[in-house]
């Protein structure tokens, strides 16, 4: 079953989307349309192998569709440099895998992301320092990555994600590297940017507890993406 | 934080194989420095020999393989002197004679009526007096390395000569030779009434075609070759050689170096798939990409250019201090030469770092970062 494109212009849109691996042989999507409008809160479940991280590749043109399209803000994006300008201006991605450049500091991790935005050196460092003030590390500015604790990792890596100010932010499962202690606050901090930004969040995770807190949730099962009920919780976390 | 900065810190975090790979560019640039200015520098030297003497043309027998080896009848040199706009004429026996201490010297037999005498700068002493058996002028080197001086002997080819004066030539060439009276030279050598070089003063030493057609005359009179003071042995086949080895040599090194620069940095690419996904995931351009490994490039091959300057300057050091090589050559790089390595070494590194930058903007971001 796949979820119907609505008709009002979301922020990004899945219309028949398919994708495949080794030649066919491995189906990760079927068929999918899904709309994410802005200020969503949209929670990805599934299975590990189920085509979570797939489908957050395809919404930010990582991936490209083997059919269907993939659309922002209602037009069809088809060409690769396209996606990279909005990936620099309008998408921000976590990992959870953290994925911050060893060699160089948590603040100079935070400006790579704004290289070619035309900003300067200056205002770079003025913005990233902000954004680790935002995430609560500015007393870790200059440390490297390795002198810094998983949780401290992942918030360099949201200062990062969201130093273009993205409408949109795409997490995949970026607790799942973190005890529960950290991995909560990581999410409380997601939550707390997307809130003060209007940002619109998605959020891959293993977690039914954290998929609750979005506004909507999907699962996807054999390639195909069920909606899920939403719950009361989610609804507050959304507003 | 900029992209040099970025590029920098990654070629510290390889800081062995970083600095391995500007050392080896930094081999080729100092190699290319010291044989390329050895072979032009013989050239030069040459040059340099014959233009203190004040000679315009040089007349050398045709198709002669060594540079001193081939000689030419005596008897040619009043020929030339009968063809108009030639002021004066002189030949000259060159050979590599023993000495003493086992040593070795360049040894020129001038006759007693060349115009060379007229301009010889003397440091001590005075020229051979006419019909002064056996007499010897020697350059101020030879006579500081073999502790001669006005009043010694000095043995070449097994006969002594008397050293009645000092030169206080410039050249390396002429700082280093002993001049004997021609036919001196020609009876030790038994090279009797052979000169291997004749050289020609003209009349109107500024026009181009009038030294043509002097010297189509000269030519014209038998096996002759005949070349401007500085191309001596511009046809030299012993020189070219020399040339041709030292060019090949110093080009082969400068392209390892590039192939190192190359290797280096497609291991870093390697090394690194992950991070370009990384980086093509925050929006960066496959040519931003590209253009962060060449800058890398850039640095190595700037790094090493540097390096090898100083290795480059201090290798021609070392060999004009061997006193086989630095007794007839200066090997002195000159800044052009210095200039153009270094720049074909940079920009050489680039080309080389365009392959790997190439490679990284192949990889695909997803592959990347799905690469655990």
């Amino acid at each position: 079953m796949s979820i119907p494109l609505v008709d009002s212009k979301p922020l990004v849109a899945l219309d028949h989307v398919s994708h495949s691996f080794d030649n066919g042989r491995i189906v990760a999507l079927k068929d999918v349309s899904l709309a994410i409008h802005e200020g969503d809160s949209l929670a990805i479940v599934g299975a590990s192998g189920s085509g979570k991280s797939t489908l957050i590749l395809l919404l930010c043109g990582i991936r490209v569709p083997i059919t269907g399209r993939v659309l922002w803000k209602g037009n069809p994006v088809t060409d690769a440099q396209a996606w990279t300008d909005l990936r620099r201006s309008e998408i921000g991605i976590v990992f959870q895998e953290f994925n911050l450049f060893p060699t160089i500091t948590a603040r100079e991790n935070i400006e790579v992301a704004m290289f070619g935005t035309g900003r300067g050196s200056r205002e770079r460092r003025r913005r990233a320092e902000a954004a680790l003030d935002t995430v609560g590390l500015s007393a870790r500015a200059t440390h490297l990555p390795h002198e810094l604790s998983g949780g401290e990792r992942q918030r360099v890596a949201i200062a990062r994600s969201i130093i273009n100010d993205p409408a949109l932010i795409l997490a995949d499962e970026p607790t799942g590297n973190l005890d529960s202690v950290n991995a909560a606050a990581i999410l409380d901090l997601l939550f707390e940017i997307k809130r003060a930004r209007g940002a619109t969040l998605v959020l891959v995770t293993h977690e039914p507890s954290y998929a609750e807190r979005c506004a909507r949730q999907i699962r996807i099962k054999d390639g195909n993406v069920y909606e899920q009920q939403r719950a009361n919780r989610a609804r507050k976390e959304a507003m | 934080m900029n992209h040099p900065a970025l590029a920098f810190r990654n070629l510290r975090r390889r800081p062995a194989r970083s600095v391995l790979t500007a050392l080896g560019v930094a081999l080729a640039v100092g190699s290319f420095i010291t044989l390329y200015g050895l072979s032009r520098s013989v050239q030069e030297n040459v040059q340099q020999s014959f233009e203190e003497r004040g000679t315009d043309l040089t007349v050398r027998r045709r198709g002669v393989a060594e540079p001193f080896g081939g000689t030419m009848p005596q008897t040619i040199i009043p020929e030339i002197a009968k063809i108009p706009g030639v002021a004066a004429v002189s030949g000259q026996l060159l050979s590599f004679a023993a000495t003493d201490n086992d040593d070795h010297v360049l040894a020129f037999g001038w006759a007693a009526d060349s115009f060379y005498w007229d301009t010889v700068p003397l440091l001590e002493g005075g020229l051979p007096k006419p019909d002064e058996p056996k007499a010897a002028l020697i350059g101020k080197d030879i006579a500081r390395t073999l502790d001669k001086h006005v009043g010694d002997d000095i043995t070449l080819l097994g006969e002594k000569f008397h050293i009645v004066g000092v030169t206080n030539y410039s050249s390396i060439i002429n700082r280093n030779a002993v001049i004997v009276e021609l036919a001196d030279l020609q009876e030790v050598t038994f090279r009797s009434g052979a000169v291997t070089f004749i050289s020609v003063k003209l009349d109107q030493p500024g026009d181009s075609g009038e030294a043509d057609r002097i010297s189509n005359a000269i030519e014209s009179l038998g096996q002759f070759t005949v070349t401007g003071s500085g191309g001596a042995l511009q046809n030299d086949s012993l020189i070219g050689l020399l040339s041709a080895v030292s060019s090949a040599m110093a080009w082969i090194a400068l392209l390892m170096g590039v192939l190192m620069v190359l290797n280096t940095l497609l291991m870093a690419v390697l090394e690194r798939t992950r991070e370009i996904g990384i980086l093509s995931a925050v929006g960066w351009s496959k040519q931003r990409i590209m253009g962060a490994l060449v800058i890398e490039g850039f640095i190595l091959s700037a790094l090493g250019s540097a390096a090898g300057i100083v290795i480059g300057v201090a290798g021609s050091r070392l060999l004009s201090a061997i006193p086989a090589i630095g007794r007839y050559i200066a090997v002195r790089p000159t800044p052009g030469l210095i200039a153009a390595t270094a720049v074909a070494a940079i920009i050489l590194g680039i080309l080389g770092s365009l392959y790997p930058a190439w490679v990284a903007t192949r990889a695909s971001p997803a592959d990347a970062l799905e690469r655990a």
